[in-house]
């Protein structure tokens, strides 16, 4: 059967001219005008992940909500509005770029750096680390609604130190458990201490921000298990801050975290929220390097690399 | 700009706000004065083109603002219900000069509390001026969104799209119903 198709499809060639052939299928297109979708990255490549994001923001029906989980390679993710060298030791990134065998850590070789569309901080992205970015109509969007989903869904697999802070991020709590909360309070946990502790809660997932005229894109990070914690902070450390006086956004830097969950479990239980939030969702739909040919993808694509930097340092 | 109006005469501001009918009451000796204290690209002498729209700011439901007081190019910015909204602003994208643009295009973006808010043309035309104090200071665009918070400068080619936009009145009632 399969291969019978296979035979059709090739003995009869396209009419249509080459600039009107679309790579994505008239299905998938369709499916943008769902009032509920979700979808699934099987690329690892953030250029591509951030330009489907991109094109589901600008494309999909005005009312509709949609779901997108992704996760990339070690890339380092600057906000719309940051200067790379303030944010970003160059030097390191540049040296993990070079084709020589690496003797000096950190040793993981090559780290994209990409300039995405949202505002917000710099933050690093590894395999241990997935990526959720709820869009809907710009009426229905609060700043937190999704973030506390996440919450919801991270209390769902025993995260109970989590919570949405002040700031629309999410963290863990790191005291005893020691105060009476309402469990169905995502914004508060037995185990918060006072503002002033010296033990500050730590920062597993951090939200930023793309509103349009009719649709508002929310993601966030979520730190499930990265093996880099320890070298983070040398990439997101600028040796040149001190001495430059540039415009753009700065980073507010927090303590961070690994939750401890698979990646697995932590897509199956927003998934599971976002369904319950919005009502039933057919089954993710995968999105990967098909989606690089279509063309507004593609023009997004290169719109996302950080250009303005010598390539020495 | 408008915050020296709103220092030097309130009331005068006030009548800023209100439609054209009622701004004709306001002296005109005190009407040119303040004026005068404007971009110096700004006539001292009223057109006798601008008619009703004479001092009469119009808005957009995206919250944008657009005043056409002066013939040769009208003013764009954001509303202070969008200023308030959106709190404070730590960054300001700009258009840049000579780009042509239709109504609804984004012509610049606005960042705060983490979020890029696109800021769109209430009408087509050519971008002709942009405020670079914007760059040094985006927090002008809280302290006076309607005055110096102002976004850049716009050579209107269609001036019935106009026609469309709310006034203050309207504009204050569409706010105050949408919560």
């Amino acid at each position: 059967m399969i291969v019978w198709k296979r035979a059709c499809r090739s003995a009869r060639p396209s009419t249509r001219p080459l600039s009107s052939r679309r790579c994505l299928s008239q299905r998938t297109l369709d499916g943008l005008e769902r009032p509920v979708q979700s979808y699934i990255s099987t690329s690892r490549d953030p250029y591509l992940n951030l330009s489907i994001e991109h094109f589901l923001l600008q494309k999909s029906a005005p009312e509709s909500t949609i779901l997108f989980l992704y996760i990339n390679r070690p890339s380092i993710i600057l906000g719309r509005n940051q200067n790379p060298w303030l944010e970003v030791n160059l030097a390191l990134l540049n040296a993990s770029g070079h084709d020589e065998l690496e003797t000096e850590p950190p040793g993981l070789g090559i780290v994209d750096l990409v300039r995405r569309r949202s505002g917000g901080g710099t933050v690093f992205h590894d395999e241990g680390n997935v990526n959720w970015t709820v869009i809907c109509p710009s009426k229905d969007f609060t700043r937190d609604k999704h973030a506390e989903m996440v919450v919801r869904a991270l209390r769902t697999c025993s995260v109970d130190r989590a919570r949405v802070n002040v700031r629309h991020d999410i963290v863990l709590d790191q005291g005893e458990h020691a105060l009476c909360t309402d469990p169905e309070d995502t914004h508060s946990t037995p185990y918060q201490l006072a503002e002033a502790d010296a033990i500050r809660p730590l920062k597993v997932s951090g939200s930023a921000y793309k509103l349009t005229r009719q649709r508002a894109l929310h993601h966030g990070t979520c730190l499930l298990s990265s093996p880099n914690l320890n070298i983070i902070p040398d990439y997101l450390h600028s040796p040149a801050k001190p001495y430059m006086t540039a415009r753009g956004v700065e980073s507010v830097s927090s303590p961070v975290g690994n939750i401890l969950l698979t990646n697995e479990r932590f897509i199956a239980a927003v998934q599971e929220q976002f369904a319950k939030l919005y009502g039933a969702v057919d089954d993710a739909k995968d999105v990967g390097d098909e989606w690089r040919e279509h063309s507004p993808v593609c023009k997004g694509y290169d719109e996302l690399k950080v250009t303005d930097l010598p390539t020495t340092i | 700009m408008s915050s020296a109006i709103a220092q030097s005469g309130a009331a005068v501001a006030r009548l800023l706000q209100t439609p054209a009918k009622q701004a004709v009451r306001c002296s005109r000796q005190h009407y040119l004065r303040l004026r005068a204290q404007r971009s110096p690209f700004t006539p001292a002498l009223r057109s006798f083109s601008v008619g009703g729209r004479v001092m009469q700011k119009r808005y957009t439901e995206d919250h944008e603002w657009i005043d056409t007081s002066d013939p040769e190019s009208a003013t764009i910015g954001i509303s202070t219900y969008a200023a308030k909204a959106l709190g404070d602003v730590v960054y300001v994208e700009l258009p840049v000069e000579g780009t042509e643009v239709s109504k609804g295009d984004a012509i610049g973006a606005v960042e705060s509390v983490k979020s890029a808010s696109d800021i769109m043309t209430p009408v087509s035309g050519t971008i002709v001026g942009v405020n670079n104090v914007l760059e040094e200071k985006p927090s002008t665009i809280n302290k006076s969104p309607e005055g110096e918070g102002w976004l850049a400068k716009i050579k209107v080619t269609d001036e019935s799209e106009l026609s469309a936009l709310m006034d203050a009145e309207g504009y204050r009632k569409f706010t105050e119903e949408s919560g």
